[in-house]
């Protein structure tokens, strides 16, 4: 990567963990009542793989995904006010919690709240794109869990069959919710069932954004070459429970604090200072992303509540007009 | 002014697809044995060798990938128009259907849209047996972003599909297998014809008999001998139940006083029980009698062709069901 895609990886990084702090922060004074499933750790991922897209590439973005969402370029103000139920969120009121913001201009499709949803539909918008003859490529961000749905099986045959334009990283952070992974899959490496569908595969440390970037960069070349997908599977650190509230019975304290000790941010941090961009520079750039997500937060609360005709809105085409 | 041609319901949804086609790029088709092959109810015969295999093609046995997809290469900006081989399959692309395909656009807001149609051969018919012979529109009719069609007659199934292959949301195109070699006349030239607008096969004033697909036909072959013995049936044909023109219903019960439902589903949470709920709702006092279903048996389709037919109502059970409500509420 260079060093400005780095920064702005640090940069991305930063305001995602600022958006994470400023929803507890709501949720703590009673103004949000929501799910929020952090991403915290899995930084590296979203940032790597979003800095390796052309803005008119589709992403289907993952549950824990308020980071992928920022990496690939929607403003943290839009998702706060999805998260307070303002109109001026992304879907204008309707979400809150779980993020379902879309912004075709920016690629992002969506997501898809049963777990593998995904992989179908981002085999299909890569199908799409083939059959309009342009060369976008889709990309779908899921969990290790996700990927004992049979979705994948039969998108990844697909994608593979069809040589579809199209990758898919699976952020293997260990656990789904409290099953740990080794409870639900047979095999430890993800990535080895790509074999099995003829499709090429990468393992890369998730907390290193530049690994990320640079397995992204070459699937996307293939992809958009017309060479067909590629799977990618980055091991990564779940800090945070499955949700805010999450006891995390199942996880000893060791476990989580070593976690910590692989904080994507950090070793990003450690890349920017080898480089030459110290702690003051960043430090500078945390004190303007934390003042613009003030700002943010603040629009964002003083945004209207939408009507109670919101939700007939957007159920078909004709009722869209919201 | 032009003319009409006679053509089989399948040749007319040949015909829909080809003009299309024809007519717009972004669409394509894809299913099990929809290319080369033609689809096992013929209706893509020859599309591939017309449009190449980039445009009409097969895809795997994954229902899931088939709806899903197709929701995707929607998203994307396509207009896939999907085979389901049978309309029984789309149980195993629920999810793909009423999570994805339906809920897309309003889940993310509103500002997406899913042009997506999903074609799937439906009914009773052929010794299929319980997995391969299901009128299965009842599961849908509270999948309100999803737009379910059920044309009877080749010149609904063309113009239909023209419209659900144009229409910017998904639309589940229920076709009545037993209807695939139906002929009947077909405008000649662009023949369009609008999604959830009822179609009234025949005016009368005793009784208001709504009637879906095959069972339209069924119902049209009661209302001739009726006719017969002095009872007049208003036969409205709602052509799908999303969107569903209720207003036209309502209109022929406030004239006729009498309501029955006629599907090839099951009675028990079929189609009637709802209709029947909303017209009660809003026009019970126009009522003369209670409004009757005559449906599907409660149970699953037999594989064995005798008992089959044993299943959903023909014209003389229908016959016999209107004549009672008719003359005992006179
Ligand atoms: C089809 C489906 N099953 C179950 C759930 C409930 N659920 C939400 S998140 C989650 C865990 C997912 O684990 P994984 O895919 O590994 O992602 P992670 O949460 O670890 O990022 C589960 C079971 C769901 N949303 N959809």
């Amino acid at each position: 990567m260079t060093d400005a895609q780095l920064l702005h990886a640090y940069r991305i990084m930063e305001r995602s963990i600022l958006l994470d702090q400023a929803v507890l922060r709501l949720i703590e004074e009673g103004s949000a009542r929501l799910l929020l499933h952090s991403g915290r750790g899995q930084e590296a991922i979203g940032t790597g793989v979003c800095a390796a897209l052309r803005d008119d590439d589709m992403l289907f973005y993952s549950h824990r995904g308020l980071i992928q969402l920022l990496a690939k370029g929607m403003q943290a103000g839009p998702l706060l006010g999805d998260f307070l139920g303002r109109v001026d969120g992304a879907t204008k009121g309707l979400g809150a919690g779980i993020v379902h913001a879309v912004d075709p201009a920016l690629g992002l499709m969506g997501s898809s709240g049963t777990l593998g949803g995904g992989f179908v539909l981002s085999a299909g918008a890569a199908l799409g794109a083939r059959k309009l003859g342009d060369d976008r490529v889709s990309v779908h961000i899921f969990g290790e869990g996700s990927a004992n749905r049979g979705t994948f099986h039969e998108a990844a045959n697909a994608a593979a069959l069809w040589k579809l334009p199209m990758v898919w990283l699976c952020e293997n952070n260990g656990l789904s919710v409290s099953v740990a992974h080794r409870e639900a899959t047979s095999i430890e490496d993800v990535a080895d069932r790509a074999a099995a569908y003829g499709m090429p595969s990468r393992i890369v440390d998730g907390q290193d954004v530049e690994a990320v970037y640079d397995a992204m960069a070459d699937a996307v070349a293939r992809a958009r070459a017309g060479d067909g997908p590629t799977l990618i599977e980055a091991k990564t650190l779940r800090f945070r429970g499955h949700y805010e509230g999450d006891p995390q019975t199942y996880r000893s304290k060791e476990d989580i604090a070593a976690a910590h000790q692989r904080d994507p941010l950090r070793i990003t941090a450690e890349k920017l200072a080898a480089r030459g961009i110290g702690e003051a520079q960043l430090a500078a750039l945390r004190d303007e992303e934390a003042r613009a997500m003030e700002v943010a937060v603040q629009a964002a609360l003083a945004s209207a509540k939408p009507g109670p005709d919101r939700i007939y809105q957007g159920l078909l085409a004709e009722s869209a007009a919201a | 002014m032009s003319g009409f041609k006679t053509l089989s319901y399948r040749a007319a949804l040949r015909e829909a697809l080809i003009e299309e086609l024809e007519r717009d790029p972004s669409v394509f088709v894809m299913g099990q044995d929809a290319g080369p092959f033609g689809g096992v109810f013929g209706v893509t015969k020859g599309l591939t060798e017309m449009f190449g295999v980039e445009r009409v093609f097969d895809t795997p046995i994954s229902e899931a990938l088939i709806v899903g997809g197709g929701v995707g290469a929607a998203l994307a900006g396509a207009r896939p128009v999907v085979e389901l081989q049978y309309a029984d399959f789309a149980l195993i692309a629920m999810d793909e259907i009423v999570n994805k395909a339906a809920k897309w656009r309003f889940m993310h807001g509103g500002g997406q849209s899913v042009p997506l149609v999903i074609r799937a051969p439906e009914g009773v018919v052929g010794g299929l047996g319980p997995e391969h012979s299901q009128s299965l529109a009842q599961y849908f009719w509270s999948s309100f972003g999803l737009k379910v069609a059920m044309p009877a007659t080749p010149a609904d199934a063309k113009g239909m599909l023209k419209s659900a292959i144009r229409d910017d949301d998904p639309v589940l195109f229920l076709e009545n297998k037993s209807l695939y070699n139906r002929r009947g006349p077909v405008p000649e030239g662009e023949h369009l014809v609008p999604l959830g607008v009822a179609s009234t096969w025949r005016a009368g004033s005793d009784v208001t008999v709504v009637a879906w697909s095959r069972m339209a036909t069924v119902a049209a072959k009661a209302a001739e001998v009726l006719a017969g013995q002095g009872v007049e049936c208003e036969i409205i044909d709602p052509r799908g139940i999303s969107p569903f023109d209720l207003d036209a219903i309502l209109a022929s019960v406030e004239r006729t006083g009498r309501l029955a439902v006629v599907h090839e589903g099951p009675v028990t949470g079929g189609l009637g029980g709802e209709l029947i709920t909303q017209v009660v709702e809003r026009r019970f006092s126009a009522l003369k009698a209670a409004p009757i279903r005559i449906a599907g048996a409660d149970t699953y389709v037999p594989q064995n062709q005798d008992l089959e037919g044993l299943l959903t109502p023909d014209a003389d059970a229908v016959t016999a069901a209107l004549a009672t409500l008719v003359q005992s509420s006179r």
